[in-house]
């Protein structure tokens, strides 16, 4: 191994000049993976969306109704 | 008329194949038939058997997994006066997102949620609510959690899904709750059982389901440990924690479950004491040794703790017992990709695919793994297909926001800024794609327009650092000092370790000392 190490140096320039220039830039917001939903949450806002269905049906039907009547 | 099958072994024959709805009718048209007045006629044990049945398919078809359930409502939430400590040491809180020890993404790899923690590869009903620190942030519907939150618990699903069973009854429903004489069933085991189930999860009725399981285990004299989780679970619903441990651990000392455990631990982890619960958690295993809820829940304490390498250890000792499992695929999956390995994260993201899940996240996920992967073929076909899968328009709106950034990454600004645009006409509220459209804006040189754009992304977002640090950056170029300096300040709050943010903060502030 020492002997590697003597074959191979890095090179360092000892003259001239480095300048390093850090401009700030703008970030962007990352790129998201979506959480995949669990089952009970699938089941849960399943049947949530029945629900509002079935109510907006009942209002509807009641709305007609009404109209009917007056 | 040819043959007809005798109704109640057609009935069972409709539950059991899980057509509630049909099996419920076909009840009811016997129960018509057959005379019942609110409670079976023991001299009819059909009738009996009749309103076990219908009981039990109204249960079944509203049932969810009560371990998995934990919706929040906003007072509970903010009046919270269950944990132990109002100022726990760190990393013994699941409230303080916790310092990133153990070398897990920073926000500049990985977007966060509301409440501080990285976004996780997995939604589950107690993952969307995360505690936000502030009653307005509250009040406010978290960006992965699509409906906005109910003011209590007590108002919250349970209700609207009783009030939409009882609408479609039209002759008001099944079993009248008041007029229920408790007692009496208390000393029907089981029937007392059905009732039970159908009281909790149809009616959600927690107090009377709570009278009559405390009538149960008396009726059994306090040996049958199936009442006592039950006792446990109502406990729990009425937030009465220290009860419903006391009734979880007698239950265990007389026989040892996986699901008392886990309500168990759901207890401690409503009274914020994670190391109690993983302890727990661990004292199961022992008695269950591999058991994948077990282990799950291990892995999901240490996600929410933010110790995102031991979470990856347990979820990977998750899919060494089950290697179907999808919560622990997608959370290694998503950990891979924000840890630079997106051709890793292709790979469970594939076997996902192949194992039959077939929706918008998982084929946005696929898109992005594949840019990333380098692998170009497949990349816009999935997006296309995780568009036309979209089931909202919320959905469709990260669909796009994450186009864009395939856009930016093929350099064709162009499509970028009208994928960030589709984002927003999608869903106005997307903060992401407010930002990204911003700094779009900003290399076309309108600075007016950028800084709107960021202004609002930082009033819909405030958790997020990126619209502040930017918003600073483009105060700092044309010379509004004052507000550079506000905005990087939030910037460093919501992301302290974040280096161009301090360097700014000491150039401002070395502008000002020259003042």
């Amino acid at each position: 191994m020492a002997e590697m190490k003597s074959v191979f140096r890095e090179v360092l320039p000892k003259q001239g000049q480095l300048s390093v220039e850090d401009i700030t830039t703008m970030v962007l917001c990352k790129p998201k993976l979506l959480p995949l939903k669990s089952l009970t949450l699938e089941k849960l806002e399943k049947m949530q969306q029945a629900a509002q269905d079935t109510i907006r049906q009942q209002e509807m039907a009641e709305k007609e109704q009404q109209q009917i009547t007056h | 008329m040819g043959w007809e099958m005798e109704p109640l072994l057609l009935a069972w024959s409709y539950f059991r194949r899980r057509k509630f709805q049909l099996c419920v009718d076909l009840c009811t048209q016997m129960l018509e038939k057959s005379p019942y007045d609110q409670e079976p006629d023991p001299e009819l044990p059909i009738s009996q058997a009749v309103w076990i049945l219908k009981a039990r398919a109204l249960t079944e078809m509203v049932y969810v997994d009560e371990i998995d359930v934990d919706q929040e409502g906003i007072a509970e939430m903010m009046l919270d006066e269950n944990a132990i400590a109002q100022v726990p040491r760190p990393g013994t809180s699941l409230k303080l997102p916790g310092t990133n020890q153990t070398g897990g993404p920073s926000p500049a790899v990985r977007p966060i949620t509301q409440a501080g923690r990285p976004i996780t590869g997995f939604l589950r009903p107690s993952t969307q609510s995360g505690r936000p620190g502030t009653m307005e942030q509250a009040i406010r519907a978290p960006r992965t959690a699509y409906t906005a939150r109910p003011i209590t618990s007590s108002s919250g699903r349970y209700v609207r899904l009783g009030t939409a069973s009882m609408l479609t009854n039209p002759d008001g429903p099944f079993i009248n709750l008041s007029r229920l004489n408790l007692t009496k069933y208390a000393q029907k085991p089981k029937l007392a059982k059905a009732l039970f189930e159908y009281i909790f999860h149809h009616e959600n009725d927690v107090k009377t389901a709570l009278d009559l399981a405390a009538l149960s285990t008396e009726h059994s004299q306090y040996k049958d440990w199936w009442w006592k989780v039950q006792i446990g679970k109502c406990y729990y619903r009425l937030r009465m924690y220290r009860e419903a441990e006391k009734q979880f651990k007698s239950a265990l000392k007389q026989q040892e479950m996986v699901d008392t455990f886990l309500y168990l631990a759901k207890v401690y982890i409503s009274l914020d004491q994670p190391v109690t619960a993983l302890n727990l958690f661990k004292q199961g295993l022992d008695k269950f040794p591999g058991e994948v809820t077990l282990l799950c829940g291990i892995a999901r304490i240490y996600e929410e703790m933010n110790n995102i390498s031991s979470a990856a250890k347990y979820y990977k000792e998750v899919l060494k017992q089950d290697n179907t499992h999808i919560e622990a695929i997608a959370c290694i999956g998503s950990n891979h990709f924000y840890s630079d390995q997106p051709e890793i994260a292709l790979r469970f993201y594939r076997r996902l695919l192949q194992m039959g899940v077939y929706n918008c996240q998982l084929f946005n996920n696929l898109g992005l793994c594949c840019f990333y992967a380098q692998q170009y073929d497949m990349t816009l076909t999935s997006f296309e297909r995780a568009l036309s899968l979209a089931e909202n328009e919320e959905e469709a709106a990260d669909v796009w926001y994450n186009l864009g950034h395939v856009a930016v990454g093929i350099g064709d600004m162009n499509l970028a800024l009208q994928c960030f645009i589709l984002a927003l006409v999608n869903n106005n509220n997307h903060a992401e794609a407010y930002n990204n459209l911003a700094v779009l804006e900003m290399r076309k040189g309108h600075v007016e327009q950028a800084r709107a754009l960021l202004q609002t992304a930082s009033s819909l977002a405030p958790h997020m650092y990126e619209p502040h640090f930017n918003f600073a950056t483009v105060s700092d170029k044309i010379g509004d000092l004052q507000r550079s300096y506000v905005a990087a300040q939030k910037s460093a709050a919501a992301f302290p370790d974040h280096v161009d943010t301090q360097l700014l903060i000491k150039q401002l502030k070395q502008h000002f000392a020259m003042l």
